[in-house]
């Protein structure tokens, strides 16, 4: 299957042209905007990426396989990225950890998202959720599953 | 031309360039320093941390490959330090490294090796129980096989593909211990320079599915030599070995470095064309399709130019050597015969390219020119002695000098291939070329002069 950049992603990948000295420079914002369309990032993805600012397929592979964030596979379940680093893990992290355990979703450890005064937190996709508890976070799967 | 300044290593003083690299000095002069991602073709990239000196007033080692020579420096190549370090940094690419050399194709030539000889020699101080696993068998294409096991992460071969030849085929992917070279998922690595990646590697990540398990490098004898695959006359290694009670037998072509012809590199093609010294070859003397023997055939052969004299056309193979041709001119004026070497035959402009290879796909064409031999179709045939011309010709009588089996004719003889023979070659930029006699048959056949020694006896 063919990946095409929606139009208003191609206005935004020429206005991002402009910004920066090389396109290699636009890898990651092109990458991102490829991840937002289809939810993964395909090698037609990276091949139209390379088309789009005249660089290498390696090269954009290259730096879509360095970085965790970037999924190369189709998704099959949601993505929870819990904070496992020190604040977090004092207002407990532990417990909503464990109540995941028996959901049907993707469990990833990550350190600190920044967010530490509104411990524990997570993050599916873009969006934050912040001072959790089991329940609270059974409101939310529930809303997303 | 930069000015050239003095600089000290290890209390002996050198002549540099003033900015040049510091390892380019160090390799010059064979002043022992150990590197996996620095090559001279391919320029500095520093990934690999194995090139370190000291120097006079800098308080940490520095990396030879990224220094540049200034006036009145001062470097240590073999200090205790900094052979301290060069362990600790050995120790760190040794830790997932597989205990494979008994089975490992680069054994014996591996810098891995050598460097661990040299630098070496401790026992782990790492008690992990499993090493990092990867895929060791991964077909490439083009020849080459990669164990990603054995790979130090160089990034010489994926800057071959991005620097020499543009196709950028292959990268480095993923992080940390998860970092290996790879081609993107489902395609290949495909490029008429593929196989150089091969010696690239310093270690036996990639090796030649042409070469591997064939045979072990330290029974190699090597000679120099020149590929015969078109006219701009890469220079390469023929590594080859006769082992007892068998033949002597070419395993592989490497190339040789010549700034003035090719470079670091040889393309695929000619690197495998040691095979087609191998196969097919005319091995006796033939009489109406019927082995002779030599003294039979030679009579055979001094009365035809008896009775054709005046009428006899000699065609030579545009890749002999230059002293074989020079010897042909000779032989043709001795009994008046009319010398061609049809050139037309060898072009081939699917073949050129804008690296190395070229149209013209003889060898040693220039001497025919200069030697003012007449290049084009003989016309009126009536006795052809065929020196190893590709084409046959219309004629009464036809006989073939020939290293390779061909079609019916009066009268074949044997010829040593140029692997069997040391001479001269002159590409087609005019430069001058010498090969060596690599291999040496049980039972050789004669050279084109030896054969011409016994026709005028
Ligand atoms: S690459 Fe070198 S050190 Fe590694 S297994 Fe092969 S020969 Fe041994
Ligand atoms: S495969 Fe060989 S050349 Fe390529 S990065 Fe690994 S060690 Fe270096
Ligand atoms: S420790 Fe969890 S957001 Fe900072
Ligand atoms: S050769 Fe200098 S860092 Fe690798």
């Amino acid at each position: 299957m063919n990946f095409i950049f929606t139009e208003e992603n191609l206005i935004k990948i020429e206005a991002l042209k402009l910004r920066y000295p090389s396109p290699q420079a636009l890898c990651l914002p092109c990458l991102w905007m490829a991840q937002h369309q289809e939810g993964y990032i395909s090698i037609n993805a990276i091949d139209a990426i390379s088309e789009t600012l005249g660089i290498a397929p390696m090269e954009v592979y290259r730096v879509a396989t360095f970085y965790t964030m970037f999924h190369l596979e189709p998704q099959e379940k949601l993505n929870v990225q819990v904070c496992k680093t020190l604040s977090c893990k004092l207002c407990g992290s532990d417990a909503i950890l464990e109540h995941l355990k028996n959901k049907e979703v993707n469990i990833i450890h990550t350190e600190c998202l920044g967010s530490c005064g509104t411990a524990p937190v997570m993050q599916i996709n873009d969006t934050f959720y912040e001072n959790l508890t089991p329940e609270k976070v059974d409101a939310i799967l529930k809303e997303l599953l | 031309m930069r000015e050239m300044i003095d600089i000290i290593v290890d209390s002996k003083t050198y002549k540099a360039q003033n900015g040049s690299l510091l390892i380019d000095l160090l390799i010059r002069e064979k002043i022992k320093v150990p590197y996996f991602c620095y090559h001279e073709s391919l320029g500095a990239d520093g990934n690999c941390r194995m090139c370190m000196v000291e120097i006079e007033g800098q308080k940490r080692p520095q990396i030879a490959c990224d220094t540049l020579i200034k006036p009145n420096m001062q470097v240590r190549s073999n200090s205790e330090n900094i052979c301290k370090v060069r362990t600790d940094i050995l120790e760190l690419e040794l830790i997932n490294h597989p205990v494979d050399c008994p089975t490992c194709d680069q054994a014996g030539e591996c810098s891995l090796q050598d460097f661990y000889m040299d630098y070496g020699l401790h026992n782990t101080k790492i008690t992990i129980q499993e090493k990092v696993k990867h895929a060791k068998h991964v077909d490439l294409g083009s020849n080459v096989m990669l164990d990603q096991e054995r790979c130090v992460l160089c990034a010489r071969c994926t800057r071959f593909t991005d620097k020499i030849t543009h196709t950028h085929e292959l990268g480095i992917i993923g992080r940390g211990d998860e970092a290996k070279v790879s081609t993107m998922p489902g395609r290949k690595l495909d490029n008429p320079y593929a196989m150089n990646v091969v010696d690239l590697c310093p270690v036996g990540a990639l090796t030649s599915k042409d070469f591997r398990f064939h045979q072990r490098v330290w029974f190699l004898q090597t000679s120099n030599s020149v590929c015969h695959g078109c006219a701009k006359g890469c220079n390469i290694y023929i590594d080859h070995n006769k082992m007892k009670y068998q033949d002597d037998v070419i395993y592989r072509f490497r190339p040789r470095r010549n700034d003035a012809v090719n470079g670091f590199f040889i393309c695929d093609e000619g690197r495998l064309s040691y095979k087609d010294l191998q196969e097919n070859r005319q091995e006796s003397i033939l009489l109406y399709e019927e082995e002779t023997q030599e003294n039979k055939a030679l009579q055979e052969l001094k009365n035809l130019i008896e009775n054709y004299k005046e009428k006899i056309t000699l065609i030579v193979d545009a890749n002999l050597f230059t002293d074989e041709i020079e010897a042909l001119v000779a032989f043709a004026k001795s009994i008046s015969a009319t010398l061609y070497s049809p050139l037309e035959i060898y072009k081939d402009e699917n073949f050129k390219d804008d690296m190395l290879k070229s149209a013209n796909r003889a060898a040693n064409y220039k001497t025919i020119e200069n030697l003012n031999i007449n290049t084009t179709l003989p016309t009126k045939n009536a006795l052809v002695i065929n020196f190893n011309h590709p084409l046959d010709f219309e004629a009464d009588v036809q006989i073939n000098f020939t290293t390779h089996k061909r079609g019916k004719n009066r009268l074949t003889f044997p010829i040593a291939a140029f692997s069997e023979n040391a001479g001269h070659l002159t590409n087609e930029d005019s430069i001058m070329q010498e090969c060596q006699k690599a291999v040496f048959k049980n039972n050789p056949a004669p050279t084109i002069v030896e054969w011409l020694q016994k026709v005028r006896s």
